[in-house]
């Protein structure tokens, strides 16, 4: 048991998909902006197409590094706390244990110890009080309460997984994969009321889950198009075109991409799970409360077009730009079934019954979409943001940089998907094509709403 | 059962910080009405004599792994309403796995006897902390506890009544190691 327990608790650590909410970034230069990228890198060029054709800036300034390594302070810090050779009698891994904390070890999982914690997330650890009678059940959770999550919780992605193509001029071919999951859960009010509120559980009341779960992924063949559609004429002191500026990056860049999936495989699950109390509330059996329908590609057969599209503009030391993928993105499935799947109280089991086979679903891709601006100005400062959804909830970003010769100074602001604000701040030193930077953000990707601090650094090579 | 599984079951989900876990169990909601709130007690003059009744306790499940820390009687009372003779009755509290180990196990926790006379109602005030000896016994899912009535009769009337349980409350605090 200890030793499974570790072993799952390392494989998610290594493997587990970005938590909804979670916003983890390596460069700590990032981080100290409160999430803001004033580069061209990271999600501009990743979601609006029009930034595959603007240059990204490297070499000085706030120029992207070629390269940024973290420095994991947070996992040397781990595994000090938490030898390597002990983990499997470690109280946070061995449930055996009376130190053993199932929240803390899911607060590792959802915010990875890469950097180093100022102010770790809570992990309540107060007692937690239940009142039993005939009819009557009352829970008091204490400060483990503020676990219980007010909305719709869950993990989803939206993501491409490789992209081969190759192109000419401005246009691109490309193959790229597809996976997309979305897995909410959210609780009926009476069931929250119970687990926040203290609220005395009703006998004859029915008390669940929502869950609504889809998953799918394919491929889609894709043709891009991305290019400058203008750039200002620059003339040189005798007045022919061209000059000191003509390959500066101002102008307005454009850039679309049309797809045509092809979906392999998609699954969706929605339905209720929970419990219906008899009463009196403990001398009457409940009876257990779970009905989904369930829809599943039978085979790999979804077909549907998407288009991507974008535009950037820059003009001197400004630049905005507006991009949004996977729009109208929607694969038909020709041949899915859908079943029924319940509880069935008389025979203790579940039982499945076929809806409907061979019919055609559709399914969505959601839309992701960007909108980011910059401003450079002369004295050494730089300020930026971007608002960002990837089909889980809008993320906004602004931050600043102030540089002073090798020294910079970093801070910023974000609402982050729970649409709660954090903050970040932080510093650099650059030395030649070195640069060490260390930023400090607060955030909320653990199970409680609270916040954390981590302290980031990186190392950039320009 | 399958309530105290899924209130188990929400304790794993919900309150499953490191901490200690806390049930407040209303014994006599369960007694209430049953018949088994009451115990008939007939003693013959110049003699002591014992009546006892049963009650399963059902907790949750999933603490067989759980270290108890404390189980005590928090809120108790009994009446004893007394018919005839003049005599003292005292209450004992048993617990074990099945109902036929509540005869052999020793007592869990005695309540000093209470003089009757005559026809009229005495309370009785029941607390205390259980035996550490059965502490063990409130990590399994379900229990038997017997309350036993011990009368003495020193008259020459028989005593006649009925000790009849009005609240039971047993808080069991544990360390709960509930995976």
């Amino acid at each position: 048991m200890r030793t499974a327990v570790v072993a799952v608790t390392l494989a998610v650590l290594v493997l587990a998909p970005r938590a909804a909410h979670a916003q983890i970034s390596f460069d700590a230069r990032r981080l100290g902006m409160g999430g803001v990228s004033l580069g061209r890198d990271g999600n501009a060029s990743r979601y609006n197409p029009a930034y595959r054709a603007v240059k990204n800036r490297s070499g000085g300034g706030t120029g992207a590094p070629k390269v940024t390594i973290p420095v994991p302070l947070g996992l040397y810090d781990f595994f000090r706390h938490h030898p390597i050779g002990k983990l499997t009698s470690d109280p946070t891994f061995n449930p055996d244990s009376a130190a053993f904390n199932p929240v803390e070890l899911l607060n590792l999982i959802l915010s990875p110890p890469i950097f180093l914690d100022l102010r770790k997330p809570p992990a309540p650890t107060n007692n937690v009080e239940f009142t039993i009678g005939k009819n009557q059940l009352i829970m008091n959770l204490g400060a483990t309460s503020v676990l219980i999550p007010d909305q719709t919780f869950g993990l989803g992605t939206s993501g491409r997984v490789l992209d081969l193509g190759t192109g000419v001029g401005p246009f691109h071919i490309s193959v790229m994969g597809f996976v997309h999951y979305d897995i909410g859960f959210t609780l009926d009010s009476a069931l929250r009321s119970v687990l926040k509120d203290t609220v005395p559980v009703r006998p004859d009341s029915s008390y669940f889950i929502i869950t609504d779960a889809l998953a799918q992924t394919g491929f889609t063949p894709t043709v891009s198009y991305a290019a400058r559609v203008w750039h200002p004429t620059v003339l040189s002191d005798s007045g022919a075109p061209g000059g000191p500026n003509a390959n500066a990056d101002d102008g307005v860049y454009l850039g679309a991409s049309a797809h045509y999936y092809f979906g392999a495989t998609y699954a969706r699950g929605v339905g209720p799970a929970g419990f219906t109390v008899g009463n009196p509330i403990f001398a009457v059996a409940p009876t257990v409360l779970f009905d989904g329908i369930v829809h599943t590609a039978n085979r790999p057969n979804g077909h549907g077009v998407g288009a991507d599209v974008g535009i950037a503009w820059i003009s001197g030391p400004f630049e905005v730009g507006v991009g949004a993928n996977d729009l109208g993105a929607q694969l038909t499935w020709s041949d899915t079934k859908v079943q029924r799947i319940q509880y069935d109280p008389n025979g203790d089991s579940i039982s499945t019954t076929l809806l409907a086979n061979h019919v055609q679903s559709t399914t969505k891709l959601p839309i992701s979409y960007i909108a980011n601006a910059a401003l450079r100005m002369g004295t050494g400062t730089t300020v930026g943001g971007d608002v960002f959804n990837a089909g889980r909830g809008t993320v906004i970003h602004l931050g600043a940089e102030q540089r002073y010769g090798p020294f910079a100074v970093r801070g910023g602001v974000a609402r982050d998907q729970r649409k709660k604000l954090q903050f970040g701040f932080g510093g650099g030193l650059r030395m030649g094509a070195f640069g060490l930077d260390l930023g400090v953000w607060t955030h909320s990707n653990t199970l409680a709403d609270s916040r954390a601090m981590t302290m980031a650094t990186s190392i950039s090579v320009y | 059962m399958k309530a105290l599984t899924t209130a188990g079951l929400l304790v794993l989900v919900a309150g499953c910080g490191r901490g200690k876990a806390i049930f407040n169990v209303d014994v006599y909601s369960f007694m209430a009405g049953s018949g088994r709130d009451t115990i008939p007690y007939a003693i013959p003059p110049l003699s002591s004599a014992t009546a006892s009744t049963f009650q399963m306790v059902q907790l949750p499940p999933g603490f067989g792994s759980s270290v108890v820390d404390s189980v005590r009687i928090t809120i108790g009372s009994a009446n004893l309403i007394n018919n005839t003779g003049t005599g003292a009755l005292g209450f004992s509290f048993f617990f074990a796995t099945d109902s036929a180990g509540t005869l052999s196990t020793p007592s869990a926790l005695d309540v000093p006897a209470t003089t009757v006379n005559g026809s009229g109602t005495v309370p009785v005030t029941i607390s205390g902390d259980l035996s550490p000896a059965i502490h063990s016994l409130f990590t399994n899912d379900t229990l038997w506890m017997r309350i036993v009535a011990t009368g003495t009769n020193a008259g020459a009337t028989p005593v006649t009544g009925k000790g009849a349980l009005t609240a039971l409350v047993i808080r069991v605090v544990l360390q709960d190691k509930i995976l």
